[in-house]
């Protein structure tokens, strides 16, 4: 093999990965302007700043570059520019935090402080373990029905010892291990799509009948789930995960059907649940008529938009707005901070990073060689996407409001935490497989491909040793 | 990096820093598309399909977030309720919401009762009279939010919506010059400021009432409650006060009192809507509908026996005697031998037991109650003959008093009350027909030439109207007086109420002699 199957040593992946470099450095130059700006704001109003606040800036320069060096050492072939969305993104989240006080250190290096960087590295680290092929592993077998245990008894545990807080429920110190449901049904729809796709796409011939036999697994699964997350009050959530399972059924089978249905489920599901629950109902309202009762249900949306409103085009300048007047800012509100202090060309800003971290993942999706892998990708894609437009969506008032965090930007550990992994596995993704697959390859049953890829996995390097 | 750091120098610096970053975020932008083809993933087969049509639709999906976004952001001073909003609860003092000039409030010969003034860069709301016009202007207030036409006409005291195409040039306008900075619309009042200031002083530390309006379209010259308070500094305070001399309440159209004698007018056009002509007889003994009951006797009675003489009776009255001498003996027989049925759909013809929107707006109404009177049980003749004397279960606001005086002097017709000038004056309802309601104003004419009311009599202006004294069980009675003048070409209806003024004849009347009066020297009445 030659070029064409990925580097084989360390100098030609140095060089593959000029660009991403090159990028990751403007992108720490870009940041450290965010950094200049809210320190000079803050020391004009008198605060004094110390050596200590250079930290968090050091701290996100240093991960980038240690990010760097262990996708080269580890002559990672994946994709560059997911990457830099990311990278910038979470320096973008972490100047946000860090400019609402999130990271108020006292003396000691906070938790979220590191959250950002360790975030990155285990991004780097997940793909690295992942890549060549490997995350097919933890889609076949057992696993998915680990996965799918773990999410359920996660869940179930959360329920028992979790503390209600704000109409949810998390488990102490506000951390949400339900985020890492993101993760693990995606992993447990991508390995059952795959391993079923035969039966899942033969759906009835004349009537559009889906195959309820193959279904019944997974729908007594979502069925548990959404009892589970109805409970909890997470309806965020699982509406992310429903919108993800039935793209990844769509992608998996190529039965444009399941999304029909599933719109129509879901159309149906939302008119019981609102009606079943009145906090849904509220929110509704507060939605469709927000000055009906604007010191109430409407009060959150309103005081985000009117600190919009103040932004403008081009907003003061970080440090220089008043997002303490916006309820819940540092994680729901991260959003409505950024239109308020880099008004509206801010926001322009973050949403074409967003846009180019969802298109190039479908683009790596869909080349993906394995099946699996192009399911785990859209699935993965779909749930980051599916978070941020009802989060930029529900802050805009352009749909009602949910209660997600906004990837990378928000606080919040298990989410930014949950985030970076799904970011990690598809970039394994994108670094493909070790050697030149054969194009026939889908069509052979699971079995032959677990056998084929743990030959491919003990002899590492391509015949172009 | 402690050293002092010189805030002009930084503002400077801050600019540069600001458009650096959005360069440098640009330029971040542009080399990663750019550099797509270095980063082409050579490694990766063939896509299996397009991602055209999901990145296209995500991409559209994220525009439109944006687009609508700006509707908020950018253009949101085209929506007045979320101007509103913002002068109300945004405590940003970057807001360029609360820079906007809001509209002023006026009175109908353009007298300003509200204005906003900008001090500082704040914007602050004003009312120059204060107190006098609190309970019709009310006020606009940071915490406390927005009450009476503050809140109701806020919309259009913001600017109002855009509706044709020369606002939306204004918008365009705003978009490029990053001006947010709408001029609000003023608002015209039907008051006349001066006859409510003067009304205002009038009641002075007393609690009550008064409303004047034009009863040919319904224009609401004065409206005054009080005890009032200042708009201007609106406290906490305030809203804790919840007893009977509450401040924030509107006695003028939301006190609901006993009406005494001046209820007689009703019962007086209910007898001769049922062609009434002849005589009762009024014993001094009074008149009752049993005798487990208390009888229900006549002024005179009282007066008399204070004095410790007796009083013989008035004998045989007919109606227009009876009316101005304000006979409750004559009055609580006549409300019997009607009965429950006629005077049910007497005061269902005229309003009762209503809420009587005056200026609606879709972000609120300013609304006055009408009257209270219950349905009666078919037996309780007792409580007929009450309340046909103005006591018992039957309750009043003032203006709709003032509306009933209206609709008598409107030879029958009711217009709606008014307080927008620029409102289309509506006719209600016939409260009586017009034969009644001549015959009916000649009757209150004559109260004021030779009956209870004559103490008001001028011979500058021809007042009609009926006084009325309401005994209520917490101390003082309550005294009334209803009326419009001149009584052959009627101009202005009145309606006064003092909480524990005693007599009808003594208090409320003078009052609302001095406004007519006062009316003419105005030019309000000709």
């Amino acid at each position: 093999m030659t070029r064409a199957n990925g580097p084989i040593d360390i100098a030609d992946t140095w060089d593959l990965r000029a660009p991403e470099r090159v990028l990751l450095a403007w992108c720490i130059v870009c940041i450290a302007l965010g950094f200049l700006m809210l320190w000079g704001s803050t020391h004009v109003g008198g605060e004094v700043i110390d050596t200590f606040n250079l930290l968090p800036l050091g701290l996100y320069a240093l991960s980038l570059l240690m990010l760097h060096l262990l996708l080269v050492t580890a002559r990672f072939r994946g994709d560059q520019l997911i990457l830099v969305a990311v990278a910038f993104l979470s320096g973008f989240g972490m100047l946000a935090q860090y400019r609402m006080g999130s990271f108020d250190t006292a003396g000691t290096i906070s938790l979220n402080l590191v959250l950002f960087p360790v975030g990155l590295v285990l991004m780097g680290t997940t793909a690295v373990i992942l890549m060549r092929g490997r995350y097919q592993a933890i889609l076949q077998g057992h696993w998915i029905w680990f996965w799918a245990a773990l999410s359920l008894g996660l869940l179930a545990v959360l329920l028992m010892f979790g503390e209600r807080f704000r109409g949810g429920v998390y488990a102490a110190g506000l951390v949400t291990p339900s985020e890492i449901l993101k993760v693990t049904i995606v992993l447990f729809v991508a390995g059952f799509v795959s391993r079923n796709t035969k039966s899942l796409s033969s759906w009835g011939k004349g009537l559009p009948i889906p195959p309820w036999r193959a279904l019944l697994p997974l729908a007594g699964f979502w069925l548990v789930l959404a009892g589970l997350l109805v409970v909890q009050r997470d309806l965020g959530l699982f509406i992310i995960l429903s919108i993800a399972l039935l793209t990844m059924l769509f992608v998996g089978t190529g039965r444009l059907g399941y999304l029909l249905f599933g719109g129509i489920g879901a159309v149906a599901m939302a008119g019981v649940v609102l009606t079943v629950l009145p906090h849904g109902e509220r929110r509704v309202t507060a939605w469709l008529e927000p000055f009906r009762d604007p010191t109430g249900g409407s009060w959150q949306i309103l005081q985000g938009l009117s600190g919009m409103f103040s932004g403008g085009l081009w907003g003061e300048g970080f440090g220089r707005g008043n997002p303490e007047y916006t309820p819940i800012a540092q994680s729901d509100f991260i959003y409505s901070v950024i239109g308020e202090e880099l008004g509206f060309a801010g926001c322009a800003i973050v949403i074409l990073f967003f846009l180019i971290l969802f298109g190039r993942s479908l683009l790596v999706a869909s080349r993906a060689p394995e099946h699996d892998g192009r399911v785990v990708g859209v699935g993965l894609v779909t749930i980051l996407a599916t978070q941020t437009f009802l989060n930029i969506g529900g802050v805009t008032k352009f749909v009602p409001l949910t209660g997600l965090p906004l990837p990378f930007i928000s606080h919040g550990g298990s989410s930014l935490i949950t985030g970076f992994i799904g970011i990690g596995i598809l970039l394994a993704v994108s670094d493909g497989q070790p050697a030149a697959p054969p194009r026939n390859r889908i069509a052979k049953q699971a079995k032959g491909v677990r056998v084929q890829g743990k030959g491919v996995r003990r002899n590492r390097r391509p015949s172009a040793d | 990096m402690t050293s002092h750091l010189n805030p002009e120098l930084w503002s400077l610096i801050r600019v540069a820093l600001h458009a650096g970053f959005f360069f440098t975020a640009a330029y971040l932008l542009r080399s990663m598309f750019d550099a797509r083809r270095d980063t082409e993933l050579k490694h990766l087969p063939r896509p299996k399909w397009s991602v055209r049509i999901p990145i296209v639709l995500l991409t559209l999906v994220f525009i439109g977030i944006l687009i609508y976004q700006a509707t908020w952001q950018l253009i949101g001073a085209s929506r007045p309720e979320f101007i509103a909003f913002m002068q109300l609860h945004d405590r940003r003092e970057l807001n360029p919401a609360h820079r906007i000039q809001r509209g002023r409030i006026l009175d109908h010969r353009g007298e300003v009762l509200a204005y906003s003034e900008e001090i500082l860069g704040q914007v602050y709301r004003l009312y120059p009279d204060g107190p006098a016009f609190t309970h019709v202007v009310g006020y606009s207030h940071p915490w406390f939010g927005a009450s009476g036409m503050e809140s109701v006409a806020n919309v259009r005291l913001n600017g109002g919506a855009p509706d044709g195409l020369g606002d939306w040039g204004t918008l365009g306008r705003q978009l490029v010059t990053q001006d947010k900075r709408p001029r609000g619309q003023d608002l015209t009042l039907t008051l006349d400021a001066e006859l409510q200031r003067m009304a205002f002083g009038l009641l002075g530390e007393q609690r009550g009432a008064v409303v004047v309006l034009r009863p040919a379209d319904g224009a609401i010259r004065t409206l005054v409650s009080t005890p009032s308070y200042d708009p201007n500094r609106v406290t906490a305070s305030l809203f804790q006060d919840s007893g009977p001399s509450a401040a924030l309440l509107n006695r003028a159209t939301q006190g609901l009192y006993p009406p005494g004698s001046t209820f007689k007018i009703l019962l007086a056009a209910l007898a001769l809507e049922q062609g009434f002509s002849g005589t009762l007889e009024c014993p001094a003994d009074g008149f009752t509908t049993s005798s487990r009951y208390r009888k229900i006797r006549d002024h005179e009675f009282y007066a008399a026996r204070k004095r410790g003489s007796t009083w013989p009776g008035h004998g045989r009255l007919d109606l227009a005697t009876a009316f101005a001498r304000s006979s409750n003996v004559f009055f609580a027989q006549l409300g019997v031998r009607y009965g429950h049925h006629a005077f049910d759909v007497m005061a269902e013809r005229m309003q009762f037991n209503r809420r009587m929107i005056l200026h609606e707006t879709p972000y609120g109404s300013w609304s006055m109650r009408t009257g209270e009177i219950p349905r009666l049980d078919a037996s309780d003749r007792y409580g007929l003959a009450q309340m046909s004397i103005g006591q018992g279960a039957a309750l009043v606001t003032p203006a709709h008093m003032a509306l009933i005086a209206g609709a008598v002097a409107n030879r029958g017709l009711a217009v709606r009350p008014r307080l927008i000038e620029t409102d289309e004056p509506t006719p209600l309802a016939y409260f009586m027909s017009t034969s009644v309601a001549e015959r009916l104003s000649a009757m209150l004419r004559q109260v004021v030439t030779s009956g209870t009311g004559r103490g008001i009599d001028t011979p500058r202006l021809a007042i009609a109207g009926k006084t009325g004294t309401a005994e209520n069980p917490h101390g003082a009675a309550h005294s009334w007086f209803v009326g419009f003048a001149p009584v052959d070409r009627p101009q202005l209806a009145v309606a006064v109420l003092v909480e524990h003024g005693g007599y009808g004849s003594t208090t409320a009347a003078p009052i609302a002699q001095d406004l007519l009066l006062r009316a003419v020297d105005l030019g309000l009445i000709e």
